[in-house]
């Protein structure tokens, strides 16, 4: 019995890291850019998406968990200069109505490149299996997701905190104009932010997709998601994305075999308590 | 781009004189649209679809056009409607009338509850709340699914004519029939928005769009003003939610769905936010679109994607913008269309 627990609770701290993954993006683009991107979704997707083309063109899983997340970057960094730039300066219902114009482009153009249907990606060759301690046994996919999901928090922490470039991005989360004016770059900085944002977006989709598939649909319920844990663990705050990103994972693995909906609804309760009683979430800055 | 509002009736002297004529003008050409449109179509089915969810646009409006208010909400009560009338009739064999009377009452109630909660947050804040409590309403609807069937949804939604007793004065079971009641409907509810929006009331709620701090300094309770609109708002929603089921005989789950609020939001920006006019307009070309192309090209979802973009980049008062600006300067009027249509 205690073993079924302990299944769950590492089945939702993979979980947690994944939603980790894609919030932290989200949250760095809202911290920096002050933007609100409802395109965040669709990025996942096509992170899912690309990972099943890699796979099924080379056969292997490490190129398309470095060439996948790559490309996405790219695609947001050519999105961000060509529209996303002029955006930003426009107030965020805006932002919204043009991002969620984005997502429908994106979601709709993923269908006719690979179809309405779902596509399930193998588990890569040398993660099957099962790892067995005692009469316990965990699928190596599940823990390797978990490890390499922490060592991108681990990497993008000191990115962020011992960086020339993540001080320019915390200083910049403080005042846009002040690093501006001190001499640096502000538009390649923003440009450089969502493209990784949007990239860590479409990492969680390459990691997920041997767990869960590509599917066309999952969109806006990644952004749902990653909006509950960005507003949980408070707008704009890396470490409130990790705390929140775990707490909602291992909540919602634990209430899946009880009451899956029940665990939505509770989730999105939970959103909207925090908005009301303490909007800045655990950890965002009052 | 100064504009800090989703601005397309700007407010200068010549450009509100045109603004009554235009006014009366569209109200009759809503009329005229009203006729013309069964007429038209291919099916009266298409028409009454097209006129239930221009009510939903011009409700939806009321919130983003005209008090600025940007709510993933709607669906809540668009659903709710849909549900709450339809386990009426089923369960208490309630009218017509009693079914819809339900499904406003409801509507105004849960709107009440919603936009209580929901603006004391501002700009990112409320949004995010409007979608949390959306998404709420969705899993609840998908929890009950003893009451509204879950995944199948809610069927054998009957269409009840308007009856006395036990005797029948108008069956709707005619699809022309039912295209005049919701008609009716429709066009009471333009008139009766036209009047609340022409009105001081409307006045301050454009006021708030325009400067919510100001109005509030000038002495308005924004936040009563803001509550009433978001009970109007969604009054008018559950009613067009309640017809839609009717029309449909069966109730979705995606009537509750988020993707339901953004269609509704999509409808509104389109056809241009602060017209009344622009919702039928946009509701109209998006409901057409759909039933013309999406047998030939299923993803037509991505025109949308398109417009919805262009609208809020280039043409800020989506269609209705447009034509009014093209209306104006045949009329060789003074005021600059590009201007005051949102080009700045």
């Amino acid at each position: 019995m205690l073993n079924v627990y302990l299944f769950q609770i590492l089945n939702g701290l993979g979980l947690g890291m994944i939603y980790f993954l894609i919030s932290v993006g989200l949250t760095l683009i809202f911290g920096l850019l002050n933007f609100v991107n409802f395109a965040h979704g669709a990025f996942f997707l096509v992170g899912s998406y690309l990972c099943y083309t890699l796979v099924s063109l080379t056969g292997n899983f490490w190129l398309a968990l470095i060439a996948g997340p790559l490309l996405v970057a790219l695609l947001a960094w050519a999105l961000e200069r060509s529209l996303i730039q002029r955006i930003y300066h426009l107030p965020h219902t805006f932002q919204i109505l043009v991002t969620l114009g984005i997502a429908l482009i994106i979601q709709e153009l993923s269908i006719m490149i690979w179809g309405p249907v779902g596509k399930s990606i193998p588990t890569p060759e040398a993660l099957q299996g099962v790892v067995r301690i005692g009469n316990f046994a965990y699928p190596y996919y599940r823990l390797f997701l978990i490890g390499f999901s922490a060592l991108v928090a681990v990497v993008l922490w000191l990115l962020l905190e011992r960086t020339r470039f993540g001080a320019l991005v915390r200083a910049g989360s403080e005042s846009t104009e002040m690093v501006s004016l001190l001499g640096s770059n502000i538009f390649r900085l923003f440009s450089i932010t969502f493209a990784l944002g949007v990239g860590l977006a479409g990492l969680a989709g390459v990691l997920s997709a041997p767990l869960r598939g590509a599917h066309p649909f999952i969109g806006p319920e990644v952004l749902g998601l990653a909006f509950v844990v960005v507003v949980i663990g408070g707008m704009g705050s890396f470490t409130g994305a990790l705390v929140a990103g775990l707490i909602v994972g291992v909540v919602q693995s634990l209430m899946t075999s009880l009451w899956p909906q029940g665990a939505s609804l509770m989730i999105y309760a939970a959103m909207a308590v925090v908005i009301l009683l303490r909007p800045h979430g655990l950890f965002g800055r009052a | 781009m100064t504009t800090k509002t989703l601005d397309t009736v700007a407010a200068s002297p010549g450009r509100r004189r045109f603004k009554g004529r235009l006014g009366a003008g569209t109200t009759l050409a809503m009329l005229a649209v009203m006729v013309l449109l069964p007429l038209v179509l291919p099916s009266a089915t298409l028409a009454t679809e097209i006129l239930i969810f221009a009510m939903a646009a011009l409700a939806c409006n009321l919130l983003l056009g005209f008090t600025g208010l940007l709510s993933f909400g709607q669906a809540i009560f668009f659903g709710a409607g849909a549900y709450i009338s339809a386990l009426a009739m089923i369960h208490l064999n309630a009218g017509l009338i009693g079914a819809l009377l339900i499904a406003v009452v409801s509507g105004c109630v849960l709107a009440l509850g919603v936009g209580m909660l929901c603006i004391r947050r501002k700009g990112i804040y409320f949004v995010m709340l409007t979608l949390a409590l959306t998404q709420m309403a969705y899993f609840l609807a998908y929890t009950l699914s003893d009451w509204t069937g879950g995944d199948n949804g809610l069927l054998d939604v009957p269409r009840p004519p308007l009856a006395v007793g036990e005797t029948t004065l108008i069956s709707f079971a005619s699809p022309l029939a039912f295209y005049a009641l919701v008609a009716s409907l429709f066009a009471l509810i333009y008139v009766v928005a036209r009047r609340i929006t022409d009105s001081p009331f409307g006045s301050t709620l454009l006021a708030i769009r325009e400067n919510e701090q100001r109005a509030s300094a000038l002495g308005y309770d924004t936040r009563l003003f803001k509550i009433m609109v978001f009970v109007l708002s969604g009054g008018i929603t559950a009613l067009a939610g309640a017809l839609y089921g009717m029309l449909l005989n069966f109730v979705p789950l995606s009537n509750i769905e988020l993707l339901m609020s953004e269609q509704i939001l999509i409808m509104t920006i389109i056809g241009g936010t602060g017209s009344l006019f622009g919702s039928l307009l946009g509701a109209g070309a998006i409901v057409l679109l759909g039933d013309l192309l999406s047998s030939i090209w299923p993803r037509w979802m991505l025109l949308l994607g398109v417009a919805l973009i262009a609208v809020v980049i280039f043409m800020r008062g989506g269609l209705w913008g447009g034509l009014s600006s093209l209306l104006e300067r045949r009329r060789g009027s003074h005021t600059k269309p590009h201007k005051e249509a949102g080009h700045d």
